[in-house]
């Protein structure tokens, strides 16, 4: 399995708009960063670990519906909000 | 500085392992790492810093008391009636065999440590020729596997001049439990959240499970342990395969269902697979690396009980493996597992150790399990010599009776499986390790 959908579909949501719901979990409930943190931020060095990866993917399952399997998340997709932003739209699009 | 520092209720769920240790078995909950040290290592050097840090952070040899009516702590003001940490140094011939270092590791594993008397660790720097394997053994409770790695690495830092003993950012995270954003929590949320884990607890009693130990032994504690250290590319095979099937964050659950299989294999070896198998799954609760708070345990726990037919077919496993540990975080129960061993600071030992025992019929899981990942990634010497390899040495009480620590360090895989003496056959040892190498190259290649 590789990613699971409970509504489907892109809807509304681009890859800057899903790059900023990211930035904004980590920013309010996950990390301590700085105001600099942004789509760009490395998310390692910016402190995401194995429990917080978890819950920011339940956080996105919660917005989009999309479940991420972990084996898709790899170092690429978890370089940044915005790399991360693309392979959720991704798999948006798939349905 | 503050008279006392109190302890975490992490800290005292593992004292009232400590306790149960201490009575029944005649030793202490001691957790070890070692580091295989090449040409340069300074012995003296190392106790003269140690004996520094000791005076400036009297934690390292701070009395621990209850008081009347507030939870155990660190007496500081008393530390500097006990002794300083002990460096011994050992000298054996430069061809003495590796169970002869071995001999020190076990010894000091089973010696008591005491918090009572603030004596709560020590090192063993053990000489062949210019080889050195140094031992830190230290009471659990004192530190966890990354508060560990951090304090050796703050220690060099000492040696080597680039800090002070005293330049140790003050540990200002709060006693109790927080919410996902580091907040307290209240009375009430705080029981609600207990006892929330503890319905998760007691759910695990309704599938009996069974540890390679048996429940309860009462002989004196005599582990020992076996480390299989993998070569750089056996380790970047199975590294790249945990992560990809796994998760690049997250794959300490390959490593724990290579783990499972493992034990699965020397239980129908024995023709007697139980009913299902129960693992806790630490959580680290602060950043790698993190400087804030090295001294204290700051876990919690996820725990994972799969049934034996599970167990045959690995990519189900591993599934499994996920689905529990996403249903765990998403029903809160990391954060309750902190609530439900806060708990802990206020109950009795005993009461507390019986009532883990309780739900699963005198066990408190199948084998304890933990993956610290990267080992002093970015630390290649220790006191002026190469670390050549590093890894722990987890604790594990009676019953179970087993645990598995796996760590990664220059590129290479680690893996140390502590068992309580006759616990395991030679036969069943050799089987556990055949199968556990088999399926960290390629799940359900052993069969």
């Amino acid at each position: 399995m590789s990613a699971s959908s409970s509504s489907g579909g892109s809807g509304d949501w681009t890859r800057e708009t899903l790059a900023e719901k990211v930035c904004e979990i980590l920013r309010e409930e996950l990390l301590e960063v700085d105001d600099g943190f942004g789509p760009s931020s490395n998310l390692v060095e910016s402190g995401l670990d194995s429990l917080a990866v978890t819950q920011l993917m339940l956080s996105l399952e919660e917005s989009t519906g999309i479940w991420l399997d972990e084996s898709l998340l790899t170092p690429e997709v978890l370089e940044t909000a915005d790399t991360l932003a693309a392979c959720l739209l991704e798999e948006l699009s798939r349905g | 500085m503050a008279d006392r520092l109190p302890l975490t209720g992490a800290d005292c769920f593992l004292r009232a392992f400590d306790d149960e240790i201490r009575r029944r078995c005649g030793s202490s909950h001691n957790s070890q790492l070692v580091l295989e040290l090449g040409p340069g290592f300074d012995g003296e050097r190392l106790r003269k810093t140690l004996d520094e840090v000791a005076r400036a952070q009297p934690i390292l040899r701070a009395p621990i008391r209850r008081g009347a009516f507030s939870p155990p702590a660190y007496r500081l003001d008393l530390a500097p009636r006990s002794p300083l940490p002990p460096v011994a140094l050992h000298e054996l011939e430069e061809d003495a065999p590796d169970d002869a270092v071995r001999e020190v590791c076990f010894r000091r594993l089973n010696e008591t440590l005491s918090g009572r008397d603030g004596r709560l660790l020590r090192f063993d720097a053990i000489r062949r020729g210019d080889r050195t394997d140094l031992v830190m053994t230290w009471l659990h409770m004192l530190l966890d596997g990354s508060g560990s790695e951090a304090f050796v690495r703050w220690l060099d830092e000492v040696g080597g001049g680039m800090r002070s003993p005293a330049d140790l950012p003050p540990d200002e995270a709060p006693d109790g439990p927080v919410d996902r954003s580091g907040q307290p929590l209240g009375a009430r949320e705080r029981g609600d959240r207990a006892m929330r884990w503890q319905a998760s607890m007691k759910s695990l009693g309704d599938l009996p499970t069974r540890s390679l130990a048996g429940p309860l032994r009462t002989e004196r504690q005599a582990l020992g342990y076996q480390v299989r250290g993998f070569d750089h590319g056996e380790s970047a095979a199975i590294v790249e395969t945990a992560k990809q099937r796994a998760g690049f964050l997250t794959p300490m659950l390959y490593y724990l269902a290579a783990a499972l299989r493992a034990h699965d294999a020397v239980f129908r070896m024995r023709g007697a697979r139980p009913p299902s198998y129960v693992v806790p799954l630490p959580v680290n609760l602060r950043p790698k690396g993190s400087e804030k708070a090295i001294f204290r345990t700051r876990v919690s726990l996820i725990w994972f009980q799969v049934e034996g037919e599970q167990l045959d077919d690995p990519d189900g496993l591993l599934d499994e493996l996920k689905r529990q540990r996403r249903d765990a975080i998403k029903a809160g129960l990391v954060e309750a597992g902190t609530a439900a061993m806060d708990y802990a600071r206020w109950a009795p030992q005993r009461v507390y150790a019986r009532m883990a025992r309780r739900g699963l019929a005198g066990e408190l899981c199948s084998f304890f399990f933990a993956f610290t990942g990267e080992f002093l990634a970015d630390q290649p010497t220790f006191f002026g010599a190469p670390i050549v390899r590093g890894y722990h040495a987890a604790p594990v009480p009676p019953s179970p009776g087993s645990s598995l620590a796996m760590s990664l360090h220059g590129g290479r895989l680690n893996a140390t499986h502590v068992t309580q003496a006759n616990v395991l056959t030679p036969d069943e040892q050799a089987c556990f390790w055949t199968t556990l190498c088999a399926e960290l190259v390629a799940p359900g290649g052993a069969g």
